[in-house]
């Protein structure tokens, strides 16, 4: 199987072509409107598709290390579907866990659990980028 | 109602049977706009014998491609209420209840000749951001201090300011339940604002979306105010938490030049004391005033990932979640160490 150019290679290419190429010959708002969420979705799916599965994976790790194994581990297949089911065990595991720190006052434990929340959101930001409100306003 | 051909002369029409006096009605330009993410928009210039007119018609897209669903009777049943309450709007002039004449069920209002707020703030400096601060302020208290009894009956009101918010805080609870895939940091979120309740305020009617892309501001620096198909009564902070939160991706902050002086003008306007509203407080609200917006993006979002819609707004704005989180989880951090500090002092 070919391997590069890697996906997030073409999906970046893709944003390239749409932006220089077909931006300027569009007339209509709304068609413009839709070419600038379609570029700004094709960014973030470029950043997916080079790390959710590994950013997925270390947060699985990270959640195991702060609450103990995740029950039903689902197995270690690394294809996408098996690794989501996995990444939602373990986020139910740490919502629950937050619930649980919240109704004991354990500031501490909280506080750590945050942090991995954080980390999530930090990734989420890398896939998002600079978000453009296109067509608001 | 965005088919250009066919509308201008049903418009005409309606028209006709709405203003029996006109004579003459032609549509002369009839063109569709784009801003609004839910509904569907168009303007139309109209000329009859006595004069002409510029009207925005608001309607309902088909249902399969409808981002969110809200009501249009209640829209323009709210949008007549705080027009007569004297709030700045586009004034609402005719409605279509069944969309049996517009094509869909439909608000006729006046263009509203004032600039968009954020083009203004975008080509304007700090000195003008200033002068809007007292001015956004008085907008919300404009439609948040009518008396809950001259609101339309059809606004459900919450048994008590604690049930209205013990309901909203469980709302981030139940959008993460009924998401596609588990939202750990919705559920951190509900259990935080529980355990920071602020104190009580009188309920409102609050517009659900008070934002820069909702607001224009008139040649005397007064704002008006669009898109109330969000409307409900709640907690009127929630407005203002709400627009400071928007205004993270789409700034400036307002509320945040001069916070302490913002929260005073507003105090002052409803009658409020210090520790209702204050900037931390206003920093809860930025967290809590969310969850309408949030529940309906994910609920667009989901309808996507189930293939119940083909919306790309829908997977688009599910962006708009993301870095909400961003901002959400950095606050909670933040007011965390301000509380503590004011728990000590």
């Amino acid at each position: 199987m070919f391997t590069r150019p890697t996906t997030e290679q073409v999906l970046r290419g893709l944003v390239d072509d749409l932006s220089r190429t077909i931006a300027p010959e569009l007339t209509s708002e709304t068609a413009k409107v839709a070419l600038g969420m379609i570029v700004q979705l094709l960014q973030g799916c470029a950043v997916r598709s080079a790390h959710e599965i590994a950013w997925m994976h270390d947060e699985i790790a990270a959640i195991e290390a702060e609450v103990g194994t995740v029950a039903a581990a689902h197995g270690d297949s690394l294809h996408l579907e098996d690794v989501i089911v996995r990444y939602h065990a373990a986020s139910e595991v740490l919502a629950e866990a937050v619930e649980a720190g919240y109704a004991a006052g354990d500031e501490a434990r909280v506080d750590r659990l945050r942090a991995l929340l954080e980390a999530r959101s930090g990734n989420e930001m890398r896939i998002v980028g600079a978000l453009d409100l296109v067509g608001r306003g | 109602m965005h088919n250009i051909d066919e509308m201008p002369a049903r418009l005409a029409a309606f028209l006709a049977a709405e203003e029996p006096g006109w004579r003459d009605i032609e549509v002369t330009a009839y063109e569709v706009m784009t801003g609004g993410y839910s509904r569907l928009l168009a303007k139309a210039h109209v000329r009859h014998a006595a004069g002409e007119r510029v009207f925005v018609l608001r309607g309902d897209p088909p249902a399969d491609r409808s981002l969110i669903h809200t009501d249009r009777l209640t829209e323009w049943e709210v949008l007549s209420a705080v027009a007569s309450h004297g709030v700045r709007v586009s004034q609402p002039r005719y409605f279509d209840p069944s969309g049996e004449r517009l094509g869909t069920k439909a608000l006729v209002i006046e263009f509203c000749e004032a600039t968009s707020l954020l083009a203004y703030l975008a080509a304007h400096g700090t000195d003008e951001h200033a002068a809007a601060v007292a001015p956004l302020a008085e907008a919300a208290a404009a439609f948040h201090r009518i008396p809950l009894e001259q609101l339309p009956a059809c606004l459900a009101r919450p048994a008590s300011w604690d049930a209205y918010l013990d309901h909203r805080i469980d709302e981030w609870r139940r959008s993460a339940h009924a998401h596609v895939e588990s939202q750990p940091i919705l559920r951190f979120i509900a259990a935080w604002l529980q355990a920071h309740r602020p104190p009580a305020v009188p309920l409102s009617l609050i517009h659900g979306d008070f934002q820069s892309a909702n607001l224009m501001r008139d040649p005397d620096g007064g704002i008006v105010i669009l898109d109330w198909e969000l409307a409900q009564i709640g907690d009127p902070r929630e407005d203002l938490g709400y627009f400071k939160a928007v205004a993270q991706i789409a700034g400036p902050d307002l509320t945040d030049i001069d916070a302490d002086g913002f929260c005073r003008h507003y105090r002052e306007l409803m009658g409020f004391t210090e520790d209702q509203l204050n900037p931390a407080v206003l920093a809860y609200f930025l967290v809590l005033g969310v969850v309408g917006t949030v529940r309906q993006l994910l609920e667009g979002a989901a309808a996507y990932a189930r293939g119940d819609n083909k919306l790309l707004a829908s997977v688009f704005n599910l962006s708009s979640v993301q870095f909400g989180n961003s901002i959400w989880l950095p606050t909670t951090r933040a007011l965390d160490a301000a509380f503590a500090t004011m728990r000590e002092a």
